[in-house]
């Protein structure tokens, strides 16, 4: 079989697979909201409630008062033709949950890139330094610093930075995307793109003052899985036939760890930095509501504590498309790089 | 053989007058403590200090050693659903009204409908009368006899336990002048920063919707009543109903009220313009008030005009109100005909629901919230809405009314644009002000953060305001799962107010003793003559009556002893 004949049908079969992964997952997700005990048309009215026929009108209005089975069908339906209907929750009522998620999806986006950033840097350089000079004190240092931020919950980390940079130094924004009603013209929702975009370079330092600490958060904590992933690599690598090879042939060690045993430690970190995606949309979810950062995580956290079905269940499909997509896309990859994988 | 007989009928004597013995003991024993659950909501519904309310309510009711409480709580989509389906015998509540007249306070809670929604499903018709009375009379006299013996009855049932009033609060720069916490709406519109062209304020209130015909939450309200106007306004600084879009406040003496108190006319002002540039008239006014009712948008306040208000709603007339309700006997007058007599109907037309919206807003469904689909005849014009992150106002050139409030306020609005930030947390809306990044912080500051800044004020450079709001908060008796009176005024005794007040609200907030608010007509503080605060050997002397008394476990005794 030709090679790419063998890699399309190896990105083909990792395809089929996801549907039926997605299809589980929606129906675990619907059916979990709806044995979970909580009303969402009886929270609509927060403590102020109507009389009942006002209230079993809105069910109707909703759909929901038809059986659980046909409102799973219904919502299948619409699912697989694109469309994520309309939130009936407190806060987002009468809304349509795609609109309200590509509101909310950019400024995802951007704090999930920046935290990466942060994290693949601090990760990599800690990871490096303690490899490179295993068992000396900088290692410990390294290791002590992966144990410790990999741990440290992130709302205090996210409040530690608020109250030193942004309350008592006044270096940067304590928190938002944005502060004044200057922003940048919306075309893709990512106010450093928009800015970009606007010829504004004000408002471009203005975004990005504001992206620097919700993202130095979340990386920081995220950075410790890389600095231990990246120095067990190193070390892996260091110790290998092909390094040995190099010392013996006269090769500075400086030179090995660098140049020789650095670039293919760095292999396994690349195609784990995909699959972090999915700790850093979890991750997210805090950071988000520490800063006030509007995106998908507070979407997500309103969402379940209004128990608005239609938009939970939204945004864990968006959720679970995208890991996927990028899970497939990380398997294509690493069956390019490796052919073993496909075989 | 007869000594054995005898032996054995002697120890089943003996056996038998044991177990009569201990039986007697036993029926004889005191009760058990009171158990009582006490409910709190979990999910930040009425902010971070519901957890710390009810651990001090609990100790509070405690202090009777006859009393055992054990707190139990559920996010707010389950809470709500507990209420209904009656799981929760005690729990904590809070109420916001709707319309500015002390029937608000009184008819949702102890009319036997209200009650029943609420969560208390107290049922008294000699109450229910009153109520139906006291909505329709206007006369003061009358009405202050009905309230008063409400709210005796409601001391006497105690199906509700009256706490404390809220407080409202604002946060601000030295420089801002005009910042007033008026008792129902917020004004934006006349705060003033010399020389500004933008006014920076910030909030962790959301907006859910800016449809007049869909808006029931308390910034989605404060928002709308900067953007749009009502029939009726209230004054600048207190709840005083003044005319709005109409040149006049309806009354019996001046013919606006029919004798019988179902008519109500208005007159409205001529040359209003909507933000895009429509004129405002009757035919508008009217297709505004059958929209919401036709629409009755789940989660919207919309019954509140056909149900509450006596407007009635037609399935005949395609869920309008039925012809004949409305009527628009030229362009500048509108006339309602209510099916009942309501006295607080004016107080509904200074109510959001009752805002006119320009002709070409959705008739089959709720108008986005975006713009420039929204559009009302206020003082500002809403030019971005960045849902639940930023919200902006800009002054409306053609506003007809910018010396509505004159002389209190020479003209409105004060600054041409107006900025509210919209923050996650009250941790994030301290930090705004501290850091001067706005230049006003509204409503939604904790206790700790407001004696915070009121003690740094001066080194910050800010001013911190607190006053009266007109929420309330309470305990609800579910009457049927603590069906005994005696059990709840044993536990109205023990309620401790200031104890709530120092040891959660440090202090800001108003021991409630009915639930009438002090500042409303008609209050009469029932619960502070007959319960007081904390008043435990009272609270003991019913309980000891209904049996109760103190239960001390294996274990407490050893450790006693040892």
């Amino acid at each position: 079989m030709a090679r790419g004949t063998s890699l399309a049908a190896y990105a083909l079969t990792r395809l089929l697979i996801a549907v039926p992964m997605l299809l589980t997952l929606l129906t675990f997700v619907f059916i979990i909201l709806r044995i979970l005990p909580g009303d969402p048309v009886l929270a609509l009215w927060g403590g102020r409630p109507p009389p009942p026929p006002v209230i079993e009108a809105a069910r109707a209005q909703l759909g929901l008062d038809q059986p659980p089975w046909v409102q799973y069908v219904s919502y299948l339906k619409n699912i697989f033709t694109g469309n994520f209907g309309t939130s009936f929750g407190e806060f987002y009522r009468g809304q349509s949950v795609w609109t309200v998620m590509m509101e909310k999806f950019p400024a995802t986006v951007e704090l999930t890139v920046g935290a990466m950033f942060v994290a693949t840097v601090l990760g990599i350089v800690t990871g490096v330094l303690g490899g490179a000079n295993r068992d000396k004190p900088i290692d410990v240092a390294m290791r002590l610093y992966g144990t410790i931020v990999w741990v440290i919950p992130i709302f205090w980390l996210g409040l530690i930075f608020q109250l030193i940079f942004g309350v008592w130094l006044h270096w940067l924004p304590p928190h938002s995307r944005w502060s004044g009603s200057d922003i940048p013209h919306p075309v893709t929702g990512l106010y450093t793109v928009d800015a970009l975009l606007e010829g504004s370079f004000p408002k471009l330092v203005k975004a990005v003052s504001h992206l620097i600490l919700p993202s130095l958060t979340l990386g920081i904590v995220l950075s410790g899985f890389f600095t231990k992933t990246v120095r067990a690599n190193l070390l892996r690598t260091i110790d290998a036939d092909y390094t040995e090879a190099a010392r013996a042939r006269g090769v500075s060690e400086r030179r090995i760890v660098y140049k020789h045993a650095f670039k293919n430690a760095l292999v396994p970190v690349v195609t784990i930095l995909g699959l972090q995606f999915a700790i850093l949309f979890a991750g997210a979810v805090l950071t988000e509501t520490t800063f006030s950062w509007n995106g998908m995580g507070v979407l997500l956290y309103d969402s379940i504590n209004s128990k608005d079905y239609m938009m939970i269940q939204g945004v864990i499909v968006f959720y679970a498309t995208i890991i996927v997509i990028i899970s497939l896309c990380i398997d294509i990859l690493g069956a390019l790089i490796d052919p073993r994988i496909r075989l | 053989m007869q000594r054995k007989s005898l032996l054995l009928a002697i120890v089943a004597v003996i056996v038998a007058i044991a177990i009569i013995a201990a039986a007697y003991v036993l029926l004889a024993a005191p009760k058990a403590k009171l158990q009582m659950e006490l409910w709190y909501n979990s999910d930040g519904h009425y902010g971070d200090t519901e957890p710390q309310l009810a651990t001090v309510l609990k100790n509070s009711l405690e202090k009777s050693s006859k009393v055992s409480v054990t707190l139990r709580s559920d996010p707010w989509a389950v809470y709500r659903q507990n209420w209904v389906n009656q799981r929760m015998p005690l729990f904590l509540l809070g109420w916001y009204p709707d319309y500015f007249d002390s029937d608000n306070y009184v008819s949702p809670f102890l009319s036997v409908s209200g009650a029943a929604s609420l969560g208390s499903f107290y049922n008294n018709s000699q109450v229910d009368t009153w109520v139906t009375q006291e909505q329709s009379t206007t006369d003061p006299a009358a009405r202050q006899t009905l309230f008063n013996q409400i709210q005796d009855k409601l001391a006497e049932d105690v199906p509700y336990i009256p706490l404390f009033s809220g407080n409202a609060q604002v946060a601000y720069l030295s420089n801002i002048t005009g910042v007033f916490l008026h008792p129902v709406t917020f004004k934006w519109f006349i705060i003033d920063k010399p020389g500004a062209a933008e006014l920076k304020g910030a909030t962790t209130d959301k907006i859910i919707s800016l449809d007049p015909a869909s808006a029931y939450d308390f910034f989605s309200i404060e928002v709308i009543n900067q953007v749009f106007d009502t029939l009726l306004v209230y004054d600048v600084k207190n709840a005083t109903l003044l005319p709005g879009l109409a040149t006049a406040v309806p009354t019996v003496a001046n013919g606006g009220i029919s004798a019988n108190g179902q008519t109500y006319t208005y007159h409205l002002r001529t040359g209003v313009t909507f933000h895009d540039g429509t004129a405002f008239n009757s035919s508008v006014m009217k297709r505004a008030i059958d929209r919401a009712v036709r629409l009755d948008i789940a989660g919207s306040a919309a019954f509140l005009l056909y149900d509450v208000g006596g407007l009635g709603r037609s399935a005949a007339n395609g869920n309008n109100t039925a012809p004949g309700v409305i009527t628009t006997p030229d362009a500048n007058t509108i006339v309602f005909n209510l099916n009942k007599p309501v006295a607080f109907f004016n107080d509904l037309m200074a109510f959001s629901a009752a805002a006119p919206v320009p002709w070409t807003y959705s008739q089959t469904g709720e108008q986005p919230s975006t713009v420039p689909n929204v559009v009302g005849t206020g003082p500002y014009r809403l030019t971005t809405h960045q849902a639940d992150q930023l919200v902006v106002l800009d002054e409306y050139a053609g506003y007809f009314g910018t010396t509505l409030y004159a002389p209190a306020v020479s003209s409105i609005p004060k600054v041409p644009r107006v900025s509210i930030q919209i923050l996650g947390s009250a941790t994030n809306l301290k930090q705004s002000i501290e850091t001067k990044t706005v230049d006003v912080a509204f409503r939604t500051l904790t206790p700790t953060d407001l004696t915070d800044l009121q003690n740094r004020a001066t080194t910050l450079g800010l001013k911190v305001d607190i006053g009266a709001s007109p929420q309330i908060r309470y305990l609800v008796f579910n009457v049927n799962l603590v069906p005994d009176v005696r059990v709840r005024r044993a536990i109205a005794y023990l309620v401790d107010r200031p104890l709530i007040d120092s040891q959660v609200f440090q202090g800001l907030v108003e021991p409630l003793y009915s639930m009438v608010p002090p500042n409303m007509p008609f209050a009469k503080a029932v619960f502070q003559t007959a319960y007081g605060n904390g008043n435990v050997a009272a609270a003991d002397n019913i309980l000891s009556g209904l049996g109760y008394a103190v239960q001390f476990r294996q274990h407490e005794i050893a450790r006693e002893i040892g």
